[in-house]
């Protein structure tokens, strides 16, 4: 394997690698292969401008800048831990894979090109509530879901979107659950305004851990919009209630919670 | 003097009469209380050394010419290697030796559970072993997976006869019983995931053997590798001088030890062979889940008539069938106890011993189902708890040598009193409450363990001994008691351990029993010293001259002492005892639970080390959170497969979880044991954790949860089943 610099943002086949807390442990286990890693550090922009933030900004240094929301500042801080988030880069967060453990263990799983979706009759108490008819991963990005809810929009090196249309939920023709191109870099992501927002988590632990289920709140005006983290494939936009909730035997728990988080959410966004 | 006597030997619950040739114990037992430095807190000894990265672990330790080797273990839960072909991997660049199923008794072809090694290879670098692993050609076939201990337990698929234990009637109990209780509780499997990976370090000198290795029992690595490679047992040496944790996974050689060993024979190399955290994941023992079905009955005053239960360990393809009856048989005076233990051989990596194994796990059920009978009865949990307090062991009628837990329930009062100001905080959504649980468990230790102290003329003194530091600051508390004998400053002495080349035979460090196994032999060595150091003092006619004055007519000779641990007092019952009362939080809408505060009251007899004790019960209740709360090792339903098998899926506890922990020792030597009176304290602390929390959630919730780890879904459960029975109105006893 090879790693070169990045001098411009064409990656030319190569895998874009930034703090690597993701890259590095799916290269490792075999999940992704390259030959080429291109750090791309230098190329992708870091910091925050405004209402822009560089994809290369890192988890710790969002977690502790004040101009942000309040659902991204939250987001951020209760992801990972210390170590991670100081490498850890916003665009990567973006772009993680699920957490579901037979996809992580290489079961010849759905996500992987098989036919069968092994948490459905398996074990799946983490899995995901919504959408999960295909495929029962979870998204595992807190980040991901409080930028859905903030209706932030993402800049890439092709093209500019909504960050909730970098995702997709994999289906029988197309397995991905991103809409990224080959070479396409995350750049920056443009945040609206935004009066009021919040970030509410559910983990197995108090810390370090991926959501069981996260709430992102986010009120502009009389609009609010609530985005949720670890209860489908993707990042889910709750619109409507949980009527459209499919959980599996050992997960409907994650559909208390997560009503339980809304309320919440709902609540802290009205208080202010 | 030695002398040969008939005894009980007791390692973790497990009993076996021996013959044992054993040391005199002719000290007299210091007065309670701390002394100049025994009983007063001291810094570790070799903190210092640990902290700056200086301390060589077995996973430090680089040998010139070491070569690496990795493990191909089954994938699969249950199969047979059908076809295995190593020759690719031996083409690889830098590979030496690669051996497979057959060529070594830890090599199988058939293979019970996911983890069992069939083949290793080495290496000159551990990539190119993993590499030369991942190359071997092995064609599987795949067999039937039992994984369900219930259905094993119906097709008779266990390990060993079920254990029957009954004393009085059960049924007549039943009859007596004005309220009976029963209830159903499951605990799932946890892991060890010591930091220090298992790992063995080998090397041949000629036809002996040099073992460098992480491990509780450096004797029992010596004689179980002399054994089996047909050795004399002084050809075989042992060396483990700093250990990264074992908490009862590393009491035996286990497969990398003999795979080391093979590789390094073929390859006239060093090797190490160090399991990664995956395999540690794996392949290295874990406590075992169980599932019990207990029945109370009690009189109206509180008073117990009958103990039953149906428990089944899940234990695995091995191992053992852990006492996890024992609470129920051992912690409360009741006339009628009947339990029946199975071990289900399931296609599931095997037990090992764990902190306590069977107790953490049985104290769960027992105490939780005691709170649920304490508040039909009306009865204070403490209160009931005393009304059925044991002063002689419940199971056999033997006195103990010595039992504080009722001045360690006096002592818990003020933290349980706290439970109204608790409650009182209670809000709409976070509903919060206290909770207890009692302990018991061995811990008193045995010969044989043996010390030497060298004087020299400095003034300086060296405990010599063959034993292990597993981590729990036994450096520290032999240097306290070496010191506190010879009257001499602790930075005085120093602690030579960790090679059985280089010092006498000493206990396993395993069932609590390393500071009262070492302790009083170590005291022992020091007396024998001091004691020769008092002769030439006399004979030079200053009889009362300090220590230092006469060692330093020494020049180059040094005096040395030599100690033994003596017997355990005949026909008593050795036990720890305690108290835990937890302060717990529960959101009622999202099923999370906080733990606020831990008061942990333990009797484990003379504290040599406050400070070294105090850590250990911080470790024994932090452990016993993650048990409690967060831990779980998960297998796939269908395949047996292991889901969790890294620290990203299982989730040991952060210090974002630990609660603030007091923690009290009765610190009241136990008069008949040792020239110390002291007991260990490594498991005691993580034995009633799991009970105390789930019954504080009850006290805070009306919720009765009846499985570990208490997740979110439990919790849940939990409440909804509360709030099912306050609608319909709760039943009144049966």
């Amino acid at each position: 394997m090879e790693l070169r610099r990045a001098s411009s943002l064409e990656l030319d086949g190569g895998v874009p690698l930034h703090g690597g807390t993701e890259l590095v442990p799916l290269l490792r286990s075999g999940i992704l292969r390259a030959d080429t890693l291109v750090d791309v550090r230098g190329v992708v922009p870091r910091g925050i401008t405004g209402s822009t933030i560089g994809a290369g900004t890192t988890l710790a240094e969002l977690e502790g800048a004040a101009q942000i929301p309040d659902a991204l500042r939250e987001a951020c801080r209760l992801a990972a831990s210390p170590q991670l988030r100081n490498v850890g880069s916003l665009g990567g967060n973006l772009l993680q894979s699920t957490r579901c453990w037979y996809w992580r263990l290489k079961w010849p799983c759905r996500l992987h090109g098989g036919d069968e979706c092994f948490a459905q009759e398996g074990e799946h108490r983490e899995h995901a509530i919504f959408e999960n008819g295909f495929c029962a991963s979870a998204h595992p990005s807190d980040v991901a879901a409080a930028l859905v809810a903030l209706g932030a929009t993402l800049r890439t090196s092709k093209r500019e979107l909504p960050v909730g249309e970098l995702y997709r939920v994999p289906t029988e023709d197309d397995r991905r659950t991103t809409t990224l191109e080959p070479d396409e870099l995350l750049l920056a992501v443009e945040l609206e305004q935004c009066d009021r927002s919040v970030y509410l988590k559910a983990m197995e632990r108090k810390r370090w851990a991926f959501p069981l289920v996260g709430v992102a709140a986010a009120r502009t005006g009389d609009k609010t919009r609530i985005a949720l983290a670890g209860v489908a494939p993707i990042p889910w936009l709750l619109e409507g209630d949980f009527e459209q909730a499919t959980p599996l035997p050992r997960n409907a728990y994650k559909v208390d919670v997560a009503k339980a988080l809304v309320k919440r959410a709902v609540a802290a966004l009205e208080a202010g | 003097m030695a002398r040969l006597i008939r005894t009980e030997k007791e390692v973790e619950g497990r009993y076996e009469e021996v013959w044992l040739v054993v040391e005199e114990d002719a000290l007299e037992q210091w007065p309670a209380g701390p002394r100049e430095i025994v009983g007063r807190p001291a810094a570790r000894i070799d903190g210092l050394e640990r902290a700056r990265g200086e301390a060589v672990y077995t996973a430090d330790l680089k040998l010139p010419g070491m070569l690496h080797a990795a493990v191909l273990r089954s994938p699969y839960a249950h199969a047979r290697v059908a076809r295995i072909d190593l020759a690719p991997a031996l083409a690889l660049e830098g590979v030496h030796a690669a051996i497979g199923p057959g060529e070594l008794d830890v090599l199988v072809e058939e293979c019970g559970f996911q983890g069992a090694a069939i083949a290793a290879v080495c290496a000159d670098t551990y990539e190119q072993a993993r590499s030369a692993v991942a190359a071997i050609e092995v064609e599987w076939e795949q067999l039937e997976v039992l994984i369900d201990p219930d259905e094993a337990v119906a097709r008779g698929q266990l390990l060993g006869e079920p254990r029957l234990r009954s004393r009085g009637d059960f049924e007549r109990g039943l009859a007596e019983a004005d309220l009976v209780v029963t209830g159903e509780y499951s605990t799932q499997v946890v892991l060890h995931n010591s930091m220090e990976t298992h790992q063995a370090v080998v090397q041949w000198l000629g036809d002996s053997l040099e073992i460098y290795i992480s491990t509780q029992y450096i004797w029992g690595i010596r004689d179980e590798v002399a054994s089996t490679l047909g050795l004399p047992a002084d050809k075989v040496r042992v060396v483990c001088h700093y250990m990264g944790g074992g908490f009862g996974s590393k009491n035996g050689a286990d497969d990398y030890t003999f795979i080391a060993i093979e590789l390094a024979k073929r390859t006239l190399r060093p090797v190490r062979c160090a399991l990664t955290r995956r395999e540690e994941n794996l392949a290295t023992g874990n406590r075992n889940a169980t599932i019990q079905r207990l029945t109370i009955g009690a009189r109206s005053d509180g008073t117990l008539t009958a103990l039953g239960g149906d428990y089944v360990n899940a234990t695995g393809w091995g191992g053992w069938s852990s006492p996890v009856e024992g609470p129920m048989q051992m912690l409360y005076a009741c006339d009628n106890v009947k339990t029946t233990t199975w071990a289900a051989k399931i296609n599931q990596p095997p037990m090992k011993a764990f902190r306590a194994p069977g107790f953490v796990e049985g104290t769960f059920g027992l105490e939780s189902l005691l709170d649920v009978l304490a508040a039909k009865l009306d009865i204070d949990p403490l209160e009931l708890r005393r009304r059925n307090y044991a002063d002689h062991d419940a199971s056999d009628s033997r006195p103990y040598s010595g039992k504080n837990l009722l001045e360690c329930y006096r002592r818990a009062e003020p933290h349980w009193e706290r439970r109204h100001e608790v409650r009182a905080r209670s809000t709409e959504t976070v509903k919060r409450g206290v909770g207890m649980a009692s302990q018991i468990w061995y811990g008193g230790g045995g010969p044989p363990s043996y010390a030497w102290v060298r004087v020299g003329s400095d003034g300086r003194a060296t405990v010599i001994t063959a034993m292990q530091d597993i981590g729990t600051g036994t450096r520290t508390a032999m240097a306290q008691i070496a010191a506190e004998e010879l009257g001499i400053p602790l930075d005085h002495v120093l602690v030579s351990l960790g090679d059985s080349a280089r010092g006498p035979f000493a206990s396993i460090s395993a069932g609590s029993s390393t500071t009262p196994s070492m302790g009083p032999a170590v005291r022992a060595a020091a007396a024998d010293a001091r004691r020769q150091i008092e002769e030439i003092a006399a004979q030079r006619g200053t009889p009362e001259a300090p220590l230092a004055e006469i060692v330093g007519l020494l020049e180059d000779a040094q005096i040395l002492g030599k100690g033994g641990r003596g017997p355990n007092p005949a026909g008593m019952q050795v036990l720890t005892f305690g108290v835990q009362v937890a302060e717990v939080a529960v959101d009622v809408e999202t099923g999370e639970v906080w733990v606020d505060r831990i008061a942990a009251v333990h009797d484990v007899g003379r504290v040599i080390n406050p400070l070294g004790a105090s850590s250990q019960i911080e470790g024994g209740i932090i452990q016993g959170i993650g048990h409690t709360l967060s831990e779980h090792r998960l297998h796939d339903p269908r395949t047996g497969q292991i889901l969790t098998t890294g620290l990203d899926a299982y989730k040991l506890p952060t210090f974002a979880d630990v609660p603030e922990i007091v923690s009290e020792l009765i610190d009241e030597p136990d008069t008949q044991l040792t020239n110390l009176g002291s007991k260990g304290l490594g498991e005691p602390p993580i034995v009633p954790t799991a009970a105390a929390i789930s019954n504080a959630i009850r006290d805070a919730t009306g919720a009765e949860v009846h499985e570990l780890p208490i997740s979110r879904e439990e919790m849940l459960r939990a409440l909804r089943e509360a709030a099912a029975k306050e609608k319909v109105g709760a039943p009144a006893g049966v």
